[in-house]
């Protein structure tokens, strides 16, 4: 996929690594001064598979996706929402953002929420401050299980360039666009056991069964994205907000790589 | 409509301002004088200090950074082997420990009834006077043996203790006997140490009982497990619950509870069979082989598929290639399988089956073990001799329990029977024994009938609840401790702010409290630094030389890898310490009590962002646990027409409780599951209180007669709709 900008921050994420022990929330949390009633990332739990004793369960997690083509940037109306030239995240000038909203609604992973105590959008800043003095992103740094991976996926010698070129699998969540194309999202799903259901979840606290019972965000997308699971298949649309799931073989993510040289 | 960011927008965002407004900006920053002292901050109070963690007792290495004299974040330090540069959510989350809104800042002295939290602010001065004069009061009445003592697992213990000893009581309660006494036993008794350390580094086969490492973290030992499995090992993990270990496992066990002896009795069985056990390390390195031999032909598959659950040909399999792969194998003894009275078996059965196999030198070393490599210490005069027994039987009903680690539960039993005399007073420090002991009820019970009750802790658990005094102590980030030695390093803990209110640290505390006793002597330091200072000394160095990288080099390298602190000096299989006290010197399987027809086995466990019962309060991990919830198989519920989410009250013969219900297939449809340290007592902590409900409402107290370890899952339960 050709490039816009300098650098293409983005995460790899081993979904056969990850314990959902949450130290990423907490560190993202801490270091983002993220409010109690917000998280910017989470743990998607598939819940338990199978039937006694024969049962697995996969634990997937979620930042913002960074996209290339992203819709945010598009609705803002004060152009407070940005895709760094340089680095590739895609960020909010909180100084210019009028809390207005749109880009909550455009973004169809909603990975953007309002900080009502300060009035303005918030959501994954991939921690630039840190990965602009050579640090990575908090929940990168603390993630125990080594299931996230953070860099920049336009250098080809980078730890996540190196970990999809070793992946057995890779997945993608794309999303359509208005105008119909992909948003190109910067995350990419590595190593999913058999056992995953799904990739889509969009409610961060909802998931954690913090208050009452809901199931809704499973049924969503379960039946497709089994689907899209089984190689060779290709895409496969989603109903929803029209997300869709492109799953890479080997070859397709080689030739990706040899298009951004 | 892009922009890219500007620099103001930059530093705005922080991490790049030190520096840049330092000058003329001279405020005096409020920050630990210590740390600016060493250079570890800037004129601002910006910068990163190392210490150590205390969200759990595997005590990470950490580097805190501080900005304007406040922590902002805490990072694992790369340089500390237990860290690694990572940190678990409970040591993302510490600085929320430190900044608690809760903490308790000032000496508070009870005013109301005892439970109903009514306090008043007093002097350092007034509150040490009330707990010296009351304990003086009780020594000079009843004799020393009449205080009660009691402390977790913490760096500052050596300086509890000499309060105690030099006291003259003999009762002293700490975590362990709820924890993991029949490990230390077993590794005792067998290797001559309390535990080995474990090597990950080649492991090609592991087997956990019960060993749920990614929900009861150890950060750098969980990481290890990730990445062995990434790396192609194999790893059995057996437990009545599928956690989240189980889901990383290659095969899940799910193994009825109270007989994990019996299957580590059957894999001895198949290895010594079949000739898979290392013939020439048996020979050169353990005793008693030949007994064991003999003893395990009865435990054959078929015979652990009968009590285990688990299918002959799988147990025969797990032994072929966990002996294919040893060396490189290593059976993970683990903190505590699902504990029963027969769990010392089964510890002594895992330390065998590793020796057997040769896995010595491969998967387990020798370790050093706290105050080892050539630390200076505190001079101190002997304890007085103290003629009287202890409450909780060690040594004269259990021989085989260590003194310094004691039997809480049975120290609380004796105190309330009054057998064989009644205490009148209870010193407690970071220990919370009305949340983890079993029987909660009991504990409160004792609380009553005491004259004087005193706690040291940062917040107002519920033990300070119930308390006459409390003593606020400083955060593990507000203080210094003793050193720590990991490895061919002694770690220093100091703090990172300066402490809040009047807290104090705990040397400080002990100190203050020994000299009012009159036991100055035992309490030769000046201050925290003067204290570790004098532990440097043999190496030539001082707490402000090492504070810049938070550790000091130790001289001389491991222990020898061959040798072991037993009677023959060899790995014991045959265990002639045992045999003398009258006890099965061989592991031998031993019928646990079973639950009635409509009684499930209560389990407990561990979850990834809470420790025991210190963290329900920690506004970072509240905002990240799961509602506590009871777990319990699908079957199970539609029987008791119990549906996801409903309340259910569950009874033991100790208790009830009610809490809300998991309906999952991840556990045996016998068995329910409860994560302990919720069910606070405490108003005084407004994050915590009124969250789920204590399983030590349900517990049952009953105590392995060897190592004294409470056999926490040998409670039974009736579970039905609330």
């Amino acid at each position: 996929m050709p490039s816009d900008t300098i650098k293409r921050h983005g995460f790899v994420i081993d979904i056969s690594r990850c314990i959902d022990c949450r130290a990423c929330m907490v560190a993202c949390s801490v270091e983002n001064t993220v409010p109690y009633d917000h998280t910017r990332i989470w743990v998607h739990d598939q819940g338990v598979q199978g039937e006694w004793p024969t049962l697995q369960r996969t634990f997937v997690p979620y930042n913002r996706m960074h996209c290339d083509k992203p819709p945010c940037t598009e609705v803002c109306v004060s152009g407070a929402t940005f895709k760094s030239k340089d680095n590739g995240l895609v960020l909010v000038d909180q100084d210019a953002c009028i809390g207005c909203g749109f880009c909550v609604d455009a973004c169809p992973y909603e990975a953007r929420y309002i900080d009502q105590e300060r009035g303005v959008v918030d959501k994954c800043t991939g921690c630039v401050q840190r990965v602009e003095t050579g640090q990575a992103p908090a929940c990168v740094q603390t993630c125990l299980g080594g299931a996230r991976l953070f860099g920049d996926l336009n250098d080809p010698t980078s730890t996540v360039s190196a970990a999809l070129a070793k992946a057995s699998t890779a997945l993608r969540l794309d999303a359509k666009r208005p105008d119909g194309a992909s948003t190109g999202p910067n995350i990419y799903y590595v190593n999913a056991p058999a056992s995953m259901v799904s990739l889509l979840t969009t409610d961060g606290f909802g998931q954690m069964e913090k208050s009452v019972p809901d199931t809704s965000q499973f049924s969503i997308a379960e039946e497709v994205w089994k689907k899209v699971l089984i190689p060779g298949l290709g895409l496969a649309a989603v109903a929803a907000f029209g997300v869709q799931a492109i799953f890479f073989t080997k070859q397709l993510l080689e030739g990706e790589k040899e298009n951004e040289e | 409509m892009t922009k890219t960011l500007s620099r103001r927008d930059f530093l705005k965002l922080g991490g790049l301002a030190a520096g840049a407004t330092a000058i003329g900006n001279f405020l005096p920053p409020l920050v630990a004088k210590a740390a600016r002292e060493a250079g570890l901050l800037d004129p601002n109070g910006d910068g990163y200090i190392p210490t150590i963690c205390e969200m759990c007792v595997w005590r990470c290495g950490v580097l805190a950074k501080v900005k304007g004299g406040r922590v902002v974040k805490l990072e694992g330090n790369p340089d500390h082997p237990h860290s690694n540069g990572k940190l678990c959510a409970r040591g993302q989350s510490g600085l929320m420990n430190t900044y608690d809104p809760d903490r308790v800042l000032h000496p508070l002295i009870r005013v109301g009834q005892r439970g109903e939290g009514k306090f008043r602010m007093a002097s350092w001065g007034e509150a040490l006077d009330l707990v010296t004069s009351n304990m003086k009061k009780i020594k000079d009445q009843y004799g020393p043996e009449a205080m009660l003592f009691s402390s977790t697992h913490n760096l500052s213990q050596p300086a509890f203790e000499n309060i105690l000893y030099a006291f003259g009581s003999p009762n002293y309660g700490t975590q362990r006997s709820l924890c993991f006494n029949a490990m230390i036993v077993a590794n005792l008794m067998t290797y001559g140490m309390q535990e080995p350390d474990r090597d990950y580094a080649h492991i090609k086969y592991l087997i956990l009982t019960g060993r749920n490492l990614t929900e009861a973290i150890s950060t750098s030992e969980t990481s290890a497990l990730m990445d062995i499995i990434a790396q192609g090992a194999k790893v059995v993990y057996a437990d009545p619950r599928f956690t989240k270990t189980a889901s990383k496992a290659s095969v899940w066990l799910p193994i009825k509870p109270g007989t994990d002896s019996a299957f580590h009795l059957a894999l001895i069985n198949v290895i010594i069979g079949e000739r898979l056990f290392d013939q020439s390390f048996v020979t050169a390195y353990t005793s008693g082989f030949e007994q064991l031999s003999a003893a395990v032909t009865t435990c054959t598959p078929a015979w652990a598929e009968s009590i285990t659950g688990i299918p002959a040909d799988t147990i025969r399999r797990i032994a072929r290639e966990f002996g294919a792969a040893a060396p490189y194998a290593l059976a993970h003894n683990g903190w505590r399988t699902s504990n029963f009275v027969n769990s010392f078996q089964t510890q002594r059965a895992i330390t065998i089956l590793n020796a057997i196999t040769g896995n010595w030198g491969h998967a387990l070393h020798p370790v050093g073990g706290e105050g080892a490599g050539g630390l200076g210490s505190v001079p101190q005069p002997p304890y007085p001799r103290i003629s009287a027994a202890r409450l909780d039987g060690v040594p004269w009903k259990y021989p085989f329990v260590p003194l310094n680690i004691g039997i809480f539960q049975e120290m609380r039993d004796g105190a309330l029977k009054g057998d064989p005399y009644q205490p009148h007073g209870w010193l407690i420090s970071r220990q919370n024994p009305v949340l983890d002991l079993p029987d909660r009820q009991k504990t409160l019970e004792l609380f009553g009938k005491l004259d004087f009750i005193a706690t040291i802790d940062i917040i107002m658990n519920d033990t300070a609840w119930f308390s006459d005094v409390i003593l606020p102590e400083a955060s593990y980030l507000e203080r210094y401790d003793p050193l720590n030695v990991v490895g061919d390093k002694a770690f220093l803990r100091q703090p990172v702010i300066d402490a809040q209110g009047e807290a104090k640290s705990a040397l400080w505390i002990f100190k203050e409290i020994g000299t009012r006793l009159g036991l100055q002597d035992y309490f030769q330091y000046q201050d925290e630094q003067d204290y570790i200072n004098q532990q440097l000394k043999p190496l030539g160095t001082t707490v402000g030389q090492i504070s810049m990288h938070g550790f000091a080099a130790l001289r001389g390298g491991r222990p020898n890898e061959m040798t072991w602190n037993t009677p023959s000096g060899k790995i014991e299989v045959y265990s002639t310490i045992l045999e003398k006290g009258g006890f099965d010197p061989i592991p031998k399987w031993v019928d646990p009590p079973q639950p009635k027809d409509d009684q499930f086995y209560l389990l407990t466990g561990k979850v990834g962002q809470h420790t025991q019962f210190g963290t329900q309060n920690n506004k970072l991990l509240h905002k990240y646990e799961d509602t506590p919830r009871v777990w319990i198989h699908p079957d199970a519920a539609a029987k008791r027409g119990i549906k996801d989410w409903d309340v259910v009250q569950l009874a033991s013969d100790a208790g009830q409780i009610n809490a809300a219900v998991w309906v999952t297939s991840a556990i045996r449809p016998d068995c329910v599951y409860m994560t302990p340290g919720y069910g606070h007592l405490s108003k005084g902590l407004r994050t915590g209180y009124g969250v789920g409900a204590s399983s030590s409402v349900l517990h049952l107290t009953y105590t392995d007669p060897i190592s004294g370890s409470q056999a926490l899952s040998q409670t039974y339960v009736t579970v039905k709709k609330a």
